[in-house]
């Protein structure tokens, strides 16, 4: 199917916005009775036991994007709030266990410039060379399962083994006798982990949460969260309130829906924009990312803790470090915050600036000897570090390798940001920066700019053509999609740059470097890559 | 540890050249004229592209002399021109069907669906030849079985088709065949050339098969497996079978793949003879999807992608190389060897002089992208 009519059978069905936050109605007939109405004209039930779908577990993710290829190549008609329904109840019963999604969240959490790395040469050939490998590790299959799996890959799309890294090789029988076996190991039907989970208590949302986060290109933010209980079982609603370390305010409200007792899926406006949260919580803790539902390249990285927890906990300290020999306010975010705080050697107290069991605010001083990471606690709370330096040695361009995609132009596709930031790093007791005492300091603000990365880019002009830097927040803006005919063969706006951080340590400024492809739109994007 | 992918494999270079192939809109002009019939002893380019055209192209004038309106869905828009030169064959409709042109009224005269059952879908990947008399059609076919709630893919086969039969064309035999073959030739004495793991020779009466020429299962020591890209079929003047390898040549057998020469190549079987050969012809410094020898001195090498380049072949040299308007797949050349046609891609096609390397022309198509077509050129 192309990629128009994909898109056209996607609004047809619907489905252009695939999300996973919108409440799921009251049930007025059990999951069950919707599979046995919509789904038994091609599937089969014996014992309660439905084909195909009984044998796998996926993420919420996982079996959204399930139904939806149902709906999309399979001719599945199937109202909304029941395939909402069927999502909730197959993510619920037929999930993964936390520790299942441990090392692939970041396709959950839209990380989509993740740079994936397997030990398996093979599976990275044979499975994670159209599409993330995460997509395979969030999925749990019996032997016959993936067998089906590799069946419907090669009948639906039938130059797989034709392409450069499968036409070297007997790709199907590859497939089969090899990959088939693997995968039934490493990602059971079956697991301990999923026996476990399926008793273990839900946990407790509702209530107030404090989190702490940080948004490339903005900073870091701390703030809470409250959630009342909605109509449906798992749907609670949600306010947020906070503020940026530089002091801008924070506001933002809407709804959240539980899945398998931990997949946390948020959707909500923050300051009038579009967001989404996937949180995995753990305990009394989640974690994850939070996202603009438009520009998904966009986000946060969060933690955040219960209230009422009986642990308490250090969530985040803004900034987390201090040059030697200066003053600072240090703001601790946690929960259950009291007693005092355990300030590193070489770090005094001045004062309490502001004090509640949420938040602290600490004036203190930095010894002209401090030096070194160390961990920060607050009365019994633990979870936060400090760095003390006394002067930035190098800077790494974070992430070192990032992609950005053109986009717009009359295209249907928006471009995609680069989002940088500069990490300081100190050169540790050898005096030596790059060596292996190095330690990382944290975010600091530079300036930006691009370079062409090599000789060719140089020539083509990619700096002119690849779209714009921002010097002060590292956020970069590629240009328009399309042939450009002012470029040579009227090639399209792709790019490959050099970034360039240059960071001020008083008077000294110390560079650092990583590399940026611009490249054309990712026309594929379902909702795990 | 998450890592940048810094090192790509060669083979990766063309597969994200491959994978990325896209389709470009073109605004339609004006149709060129579809009733003239083709004139006996010229010279003409058969090429089709979005949404629905087969244009024929007066090569004399490097113009567009008329264009036939194609049934059903472009791509890939592969062709093989009859040995009457009068039907244009073409694998079209996403890969599932092929359909007889007649080049001088255009009709539709033959019609074979590469599926053979209604819970069947089959579909042909670029394998498309017809015997020396212009009397069988020969396809590899890869069909899957769309059972009620799961896909089973059956093995390929060798589907033979009595050209005469028509508008629902079913094989006439139907012969295993291995998995991957695409591009495929016949030779003069009727044998049938497939490119797929290995250049296969296969007698399309009985399906017997023989490995013509060894390709990933070759066996030249100091030489990695190479990796082959086979999509178009041409039918070439000099009646070469012509496909493009990279490979790595190491210096030693420690196989350090930091001390290999990255090299390019052609295996070939020339169809009037059957006699084979693998030669590498120059270093591995950019892509081309597409290599045919000139007519006029089998000894020249010309390649096609972001540049047209000429080697000589024996010296393993790169003589000139013209830089293009925008990438091109397909090189070939008019019967004398004095003009390079480039197609595939967007829609108008290059010609270039063969000895001076500098563009003559471009001839506008009507209609839209030419995308991953075989245009052939043949003499009426």
């Amino acid at each position: 199917m192309k990629i128009r009519s994909i898109a056209q059978a996607l609004a047809a069905a619907g489905l252009a916005a695939l999300t996973l936050t919108a409440p799921v109605k009251a049930a007025d007939k059990a999951p069950q009775e919707i599979i046995r109405g919509n789904c038994l004209s091609c599937h089969t039930e014996k014992d309660g036991h439905f084909s195909r779908i009984s044998d796998q577990r996926k993420t919420p993710e996982g079996w959204l994007m399930t139904l939806a290829r149902m709906q999309i190549m399979h001719g599945l008609k199937l109202e909304a709030d029941d395939r909402r329904a069927l999502v909730k109840y197959l993510a619920d019963t037929q999930g993964l266990a936390p520790s299942e999604t441990e090392g692939a969240r970041y396709a959950l959490e839209r990380r989509l410039n993740t740079m994936e790395s397997f030990e398996s040469e093979k599976f990275t050939q044979m499975c994670a060379r159209c599409h993330s490998g995460a997509r395979v590790m969030l999925q749990r299959r019996p032997a016959s399962e993936w067998e089906h799996l590799v069946h419907f890959h090669l009948g639906q799309w039938p130059t797989t083994e034709y392409q450069a890294l499968a036409r070297d090789r007997d790709w199907f029988e590859l497939a089969l006798a090899e990959m088939v076996p693997a995968l039934a190991k490493d990602f059971p039907l079956e697991s301990d982990a999923w026996t476990h989970w399926k008793t273990a208590a839900p946990a407790k949302i509702a209530g107030g949460w404090t989190l702490s986060g940080k948004l490339p290109g903005k900073g870091g933010f701390t703030g809470a969260m409250q959630l009342k209980p909605a109509d449906a079982k798992d749907e609670y609603l949600l306010t947020l309130e906070g503020r940026y370390d530089d002091g801008t305010p924070l506001k933002g409200a809407g709804q959240v829906l539980i899945y398998t007792g931990y997949e946390w899926r948020g959707s909500l406006t923050v300051d009038g924009v579009a967001m989404r949260q996937v949180f995995a919580l753990a305990g009394d803790t989640l974690s994850g990312r939070m996202f603009e539902s438009e520009n998904d390249e966009v986000g946060a990285d969060v933690v955040a803790a219960r209230q009422d927890s009986a642990t308490s906990h250090v969530l985040g300290v803004h900034p987390a470090f201090i040059k030697a020999g200066t003053e600072a306010n240090l703001t601790i975010v946690g929960t259950g915050l009291k007693g005092k705080p355990t300030l590193p050697k070489g770090v005094s107290l001045v004062k309490v600036v502001e004090e509640s069991s949420d938040r602290m605010v600490l004036r203190v001083r930095a010894d002209a000897d401090a030096r070194g990471v160390h961990p920060f606690k607050v009365g019994t709370a633990e979870g936060g570090t400090l760095a003390l330096y006394d002067k930035v040695a190098a800077v790494k361009v974070v992430p070192d390798y990032n992609i950005a995609r053109v986009g717009g132009n009359g295209g249907s596709t928006p471009p995609v940001q680069g989002r940088f930031e500069a990490e300081a790093w100190a050169a540790g007791p050898d005096g030596l920066a790059n060596t292996e005492d190095d330690y990382r300091i944290g975010i600091m603000p530079a300036v930006w700019s691009v370079e062409p990365f090599n000789e060719v880019a140089a020539e083509d002009g990619d700096v002119k053509f690849s779209g714009v830097m921002d010097a002060k927040s590292g956020i970069f803006s590629p240009a328009g999609a399309g042939p450009n005919p002012e470029r040579r063969m009227t090639t399209n706006n792709a790019g490959n740059l050099t970034v360039v951080a240059e960071l001020s340590d008083g008077d000294a400024k110390v560079k650092g470097q990583g590399q940026m492809i611009v490249t054309i739109q990712r026309w594929n994007n379902p909702p795990i890559p | 540890m998450m890592k940048p992918p810094r090192l790509e494999s060669r083979g990766s270079i063309v597969a994200a050249a491959l994978l990325t192939l896209g389709t470009m809109a073109a605004a339609t002009s004006a149709m060129a004229a579809t009733g003239a019939t083709l004139t006996p002893g010229k010279e003409y380019m058969v090429v089709a592209n979005y949404p629905n055209n087969l244009h024929v192209l007066d090569l004399a004038e490097d113009k567009v002399a008329k264009t036939c309106e194609l049934p059903d869905a472009f791509s890939p828009g592969v062709i093989q021109v009859a040995p009457d030169r009068k039907t244009a064959f073409i694998l079209n409709n996403r890969f599932g069907d092929i359909y007889g042109i007649d080049m001088d009224s255009c009709a539709v005269t033959f019609h074979a669906a590469m599926s053979q059952a209604p819970n069947e879908r089959t579909k042909s990947i670029f394998s498309i030849a017809l015997s020396p008399d212009g009397k069988e059609l020969y396809t590899i076919q890869s069909p899957t079985l769309l059972e009620k709630d799961h896909y089973r893919v059956q093995p390929t086969r060798l589907a033979v088709y009595d050209t005469a039969a028509g508008m629902n064309a079913k094989p006439i035999r139907v012969l295993p065949a291995p998995r991957q073959v695409t591009v495929m030739q016949t030779g003069k004495d009727g044998a049938l050339y497939m490119a797929g793991a290995d250049i296969y020779k296969v007698d399309p009466k009985t399906g017997e098969r023989s490995v013509a020429i060894a390709s990933r299962n070759w066996d030249r020591p100091l030489y990695s497996p190479p990796d082959v890209l086979n999509a178009w079929p041409l039918q070439t003047h000099t009646r070469d079978f012509t496909i493009l390898y990279t490979a790595a040549k190491f210096a030693d057998d420690k196989f350090d793949m930091n001390t290999a020469q990255f090299l390019y190549g052609y295996m070939n079987v020339n169809l009037e003879t059957g006699e084979t050969e693998t030669v590498d012809f120059g270093e591995l410094t950019e892509i081309y999807f597409t290599g045919v020898r000139s007519p006029k001195d089998r000894n020249l090498m010309y390649g096609v992608l972001n540049r047209l380049a000429k080697y000589d072949i024996k010296e393993k040299k790169l003589l000139a190389a013209a830089t293009l308007d925008h990438s091109y797949y397909v090189v070939n050349f008019n019967q004398d060897g004095s003009k390079v046609y480039l197609a595939g891609t967007w829609n108008d096609v290059a010609v270039y002089d063969a000895d001076s390397m500098t563009k003559l022309g471009n001839i506008q198509l009507p209609g839209g992208d030419m995308s991953l077509g075989t245009p052939q050129i043949f003499v009426r």
